[in-house]
Parts: structure tokens; sequence; C-alpha cells
């Protein structure tokens, strides 16, 4: 409860910096608009080439190109802005005023920036999601977008606990450039489905940097495919995730040692 | 009396990788990492009792800020053991930070391209204040530090003294009762300096809060603190009252004379070191106990206009205290 008035004190104070600068809004609500349009059509034009990528049919791509700009929506709404600007704040040593908060560092760390504008690609990916599942051949059930939401919420989990732990590494290394540059070149091969992939690169995108649980397992669950044994253990892999990403952002946190002057 | 703060053997030393020069030193680096050991803070004790104006003294690299860091909480310690408000610092309970402030003049925690006004509503959710309890600070505050509209204007926009008691305003909003100041007056001018060392004395006068702070404007010092420690290389050279100190490390007093006709130098320099200011005002550097022979004799024997004696400034003794240090 006091969290939740807290990231809405944030959350204020963010809405006023965005009225601040106006102009930067349009702007960026068009270029958000014409990146999402671009996706759009490269997969109108790839299928009109070809029936199927992997065995996904065109409205389930559609489906996937949605959840991929649902979550990025939603990483760059407040994970990323948050969480870059912990990374700048513990290199100029301003992060001392977080830690002497009466307030678990790791809520104020992820949530104390808001780049509203995004919701822009939560709005699109939603829309896109919506057309897809009304090109599929069966119907979307109710069961169907229990499970999807579900999938979605551990999508996001897990997506926050990469978050988290690239940012924890700014402990160690101080001088950690952009976090965000190093997420979303990985983040990227989340616009396909994993089984296109080679067998290692599969792997490694479920295992290693789990990009199937984010895209591909929400993707599926919309789009009237199979339930995979990944399904399943998406929650687990979610709560596992997260604690872990928590316990070291604390034993990151004992190394913390401000900065001189 | 209750000690608010307790310090027992505190060590707090930095590692920090060497990077040497040279390409072939540099790759080397990559893989082993040399450290050298800063010894920031080295073994300090001290208390500080409820309601106290303690002055934090150094010189630049003395361990003053790692010390306050340490206590609020901020850095883990090497060794030793502190309790502030009956709290271990780094544990950082919600208690402890609930009740203690650290204020840097050096490092500012207001949103820089929002009003004032926004980091104090995020305060009043972060701190969990209620609307009386922050409306009644949030006057108090504002009248004491005469705030007026400068919550109101993007912080970018405010001058350096205006943006420094907003600052002061944010960090003590949710009322402490433990105050960590670190450089508060820095690289404000004078009258500004004068305002915010007024707001902490009638502050601490107001409210009974402890509090422990650094400064290199010994002005400041003078104004608010009677009890001063002075490290120095993480140590702690004095514990004491001010006054002490003064006495202790300055055994001697400066009489400034203003003559009617000029005087040869030769008949002052039997009292001590003399510095010529203009032609017929001189100073004289003589021991203390000297002090008061040497003035009835002066008086006597020379066309004295006008005579003063002083204990040295407090910039002089200080620098002596680490000159006697260093030896
Ligand atoms: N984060 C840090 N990492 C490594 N060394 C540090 C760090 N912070 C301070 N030091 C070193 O520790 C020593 C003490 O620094 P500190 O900032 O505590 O001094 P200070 O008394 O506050 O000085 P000043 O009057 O200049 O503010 C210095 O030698 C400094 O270089
Ligand atoms: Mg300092």
């Amino acid at each position: 409860m006091r969290l939740a008035r807290i990231a809405w004190a944030f959350l204020r104070s963010a809405v006023q910096h965005e009225l601040a600068y106006r102009a930067d809004f349009f702007g960026n609500v068009v270029r958000s608009l014409l990146g999402t349009g671009t996706a759009f059509g490269g997969l109108m034009v790839v299928f009109s080439h070809t029936e199927s990528l992997g065995d996904w049919n065109f409205p389930q791509m559609l489906g996937l190109l949605g959840v991929f700009y649902v979550v990025q929506g939603v990483m760059a709404v407040f994970m990323s802005p948050s969480l870059n600007k912990t990374v700048e704040e513990v290199r100029e040593g301003t992060f001392d005023y977080i830690l002497v908060k009466p307030v678990p560092s790791q809520f104020i760390a992820s949530t104390r920036r808001f780049v509203l504008w995004h919701v822009t690609d939560v709005a699109l990916g939603v829309a896109i999601i919506v057309i897809a599942a009304g090109r599929l051949e069966d119907k979307v059930t109710l069961m169907d977008v229990l499970v999807f939401l579900a999938m979605i919420f551990t999508a996001l989990s897990i997506v926050y606990a990469m978050w988290l732990s690239l940012t924890t590494l700014v402990f160690w290394w101080v001088r950690m450039e952009n976090v965000t540059m190093i997420f979303n070149v990985f983040y990227e091969t989340g616009r396909y489905p994993v089984e296109i992939f080679p067998f290692w690169l599969r792997q490694a995108l479920t295992f290693i940097f789990p990009v199937a649980f984010i895209t591909t397992v929400p993707a599926r669950a919309i789009t009237g495919r199979e339930a995979s044994w990944l399904t399943w253990i998406a929650p687990i892999v979610a709560i596992v995730v997260v604690l872990a990403a928590s316990k070291f952002w604390r034993i990151g946190l004992s190394r913390y040692s401000s900065a001189s002057s | 009396m209750t000690a608010d703060i307790s310090v027992r053997n505190l060590v707090k030393h930095y590692l920090v990788p060497v990077r040497e020069g040279g390409l072939r030193a540099s790759i080397k680096g990559v893989f082993k990492r040399r450290h050298r050991r800063v010894r920031a803070v080295d073994g300090i004790s001290f208390e500080v009792a409820r309601g106290e104006i303690v002055g934090f003294l150094g010189p630049n690299g003395a361990g003053k800020t790692t010390a306050l860091k340490v206590l609020s909480g901020l850095l883990y310690p090497t060794d030793g053991e502190v309790a502030v408000l009956g709290h271990t610092p780094w544990q950082r309970k919600r208690d402890f930070l609930s009740r203690m402030t650290l204020i840097m003049g050096q490092r500012q925690q207001l949103f820089w391209d929002l009003p004032g006004i926004d980091t104090f509503l995020v305060n009043k959710a972060v701190f969990g204040l209620d609307e009386p309890t922050y409306e009644a600070s949030f006057n108090l505050l504002s009248e004491m530090l005469e705030l007026g509209d400068l919550l109101y204007k993007p912080v970018r926009q405010l001058s350096l003294g205006e943006r420094m008691k907003s600052e002061l305003a944010a960090g003590l909003l949710h009322s402490p009762s433990v105050l960590f100041l670190d450089e508060p007056t820095l690289g404000l001018d004078v009258t500004m300096q004068q305002r915010i060392r007024q707001f902490i004395k009638d502050y601490n006068a107001a409210t009974g809060a402890t509090i422990l702070l650094t400064s290199h404007y010994m002005a400041d010092v003078k104004a608010l603190a009677e009890r001063v420690i002075v490290i120095d290389q993480g140590l702690v050279l004095y514990d004491g009252l001010l006054q002490g100190l003064v006495e202790s490390y300055a055994p001697h007093k400066t009489i400034t004379l203003q003559f009617e006709q000029p005087v040869e130098i030769k008949d002052l320099e039997r009292y001590g070191e003399v510095e010529r200011i203009d032609e017929l005002q001189f100073r004289i550097k003589t021991a203390k106990d000297a002090a008061p022979g040497a003035t009835a004799r002066l008086l006597a024997d020379l066309p004295v206009a006008d005579l003063s004696v002083e204990d040295p400034a407090l910039e002089d003794v200080i620098d002596q205290v680490f000159r006697t240090a260093a030896e």
C-alpha cells in the first residue's frame, strides 16, 4: 500500500516531467507508430512469398509481433528508464540518497522513472494481438486468454529479473555503459519464434537468455498453438529468476562504495 | 544524557583498483587487478549526545565524508561498531532511516528538471507522512528557510544558495532526530552561509535534534559547534570543546597595535613575531603567558593609539593541529 503510494508519486512526477516536454511526446508517438507499421509491413511482405515461418502462419506471427511490442512497451515505460537511471546514479554517487530512504532500494531503483509515451507501444501491441486473434482459423477461447495473461505476467517478471541483474553489474563495473543496448541486442531475437533457430541457439534463447519465455510462450497461448512444457514451467522459472535477481541485487548493494566527494 | 551516536574503533578502507600506465600493464590489469588500500577511516571512536551539535573537522581527504556515510548506513564498514539511535546503520532498518537524514552540499537529491515541490511530494510518500504531518513540517521549514515560491520553479533554475535551502528542506521533511550534514554551506556566499548557519542553529533549538556537521568554513564551526572532533588521515586528533582546542593548540595570542606615530620595529620584536600591516599598524604573535606583560609594557613605552589582544584565527589553530600531528 505504502509502496503503491510511492510508485504513484514517482508516476505523477513523471507525468509532470513529460508534460514539460510536450514536443517530445508527439515526436515519439509518431516514431513508435512508424516502428510498428514497418514491422507489420515487413511481415506482410514475407508472407506474400511464403505460407509459414517455421510452422507459424501469418496471424500467429502477427500475434508474436504484438506480444513483442507489449513486452517491449512495458519495459520501456518503467524498467529500462528506472534501471538506467540507477546505473547512472550509482556511477555519480547520487544513489546515496536512495539508500538512505526507508524503502527497499530495489523498489525505488525499479520504479523511479516512467516514460509514459511508451504506453503507445503497449497499446499498438495489444491492437496487433487483437487483429491477429481475429484472423486465426480457430476461435480464441476464454481459457486461451487466461493462460495468455498468465504468460504475459510471467514474461514481464522474467524480463524484470533480467533488467535488475544487468543493472546490478554496475556495482562491479562502475563504468558499465548503456544497459539498454546489451539487452536490446538479445531482445530483438524475440521477434521470431524460437523454433526457427538452430538447436543450440534455441537452447541458449530458452535457458540462458530466456527470450523463449518472453515472446514465444505467451504468443503460443493467444494464437491457439499447443502449449508446450515450457508453458507449465514458465511460472516457476519466473519466480526463481525474480528471487535470484533480488538476491543478486542485495549482494551487489553490499559492494556499493558510493563515489568519492 | 543518552548518546544518539556512538562509534567504536570504526575502520573503513576502500580497495581501489590500481591502473598502471602503458599498454602492457593495462592488458595485464584486465586479468589480474591489483588493488590499493585507501585507509579513509582508520579506527575512530566518539559519542554524540542527544541534542548536541558537533563539528567534524579535518583537511581534504581526512575521512569525514566516509565516516558520515558509514554512520548513515550507506557504506559497510571494514571494522568497528556503530550505533545510531540504537541501530546499526548499515542494516538500514526502516525505523533508523525514518529518523535520520544525510544532507550533502556536494550532492543533490532534488529532481533537476522539476520544481522542488515534486521531490517533496515523493519524499512525503517515501516517508509515509500523512497530510497534517506533512503540512506542519512543510510550513515550518518553508518559514524558517524563507522558501517562498522557490519550490515551484524548476530546480535547475535556482541559484546555488536557493537550491541548498531547498535541499535542506527536502532532507528534513520527515523531522529526523539525527542530522548528518556534510558541508551544507559549500560554495555559498557569506550571507547565505550565515542564513543556513542560523537555520541549523534554530532547528537544533526548536527540535532538539542531534547534529554532526562538517565544514571547511571555520565561521560555521565557531557559530554552531561547541564541541569539535578533528580527524586527519582517518584518525581522531582532538575531541573536545572548541575553546579547549584553541587553548591547547594555540599557545600564543595576537596583539594588534595602532600607533600614533611611527615606531622602530626592533622595539616590537622583543615581544614576539612581528607582522607589519601598514606604517602605523602592527600585529605581534606572542606567547600566551607573556601576553599580559607585553601589553602592559607596550602601552607604557610606546605611543599606542589602539590595542587589542585576540586568540588566533581558528583556521590557524586547525592548521597548527595538523602540523603538530604530522611531526
Ligand atoms: N568511493 C571511494 N572509493 C575509493 N576511495 C575513496 C572513496 N571515497 C573516498 N575515498 C578516499 O578516502 C579518503 C577520504 O575521503 P573522504 O571523502 O572521506 O574525505 P573528506 O574528509 O570528506 O574530505 P573533503 O574535506 O575533501 O570532503 C580520500 O583519500 C579519498 O580519496
Ligand atoms: Mg567530504
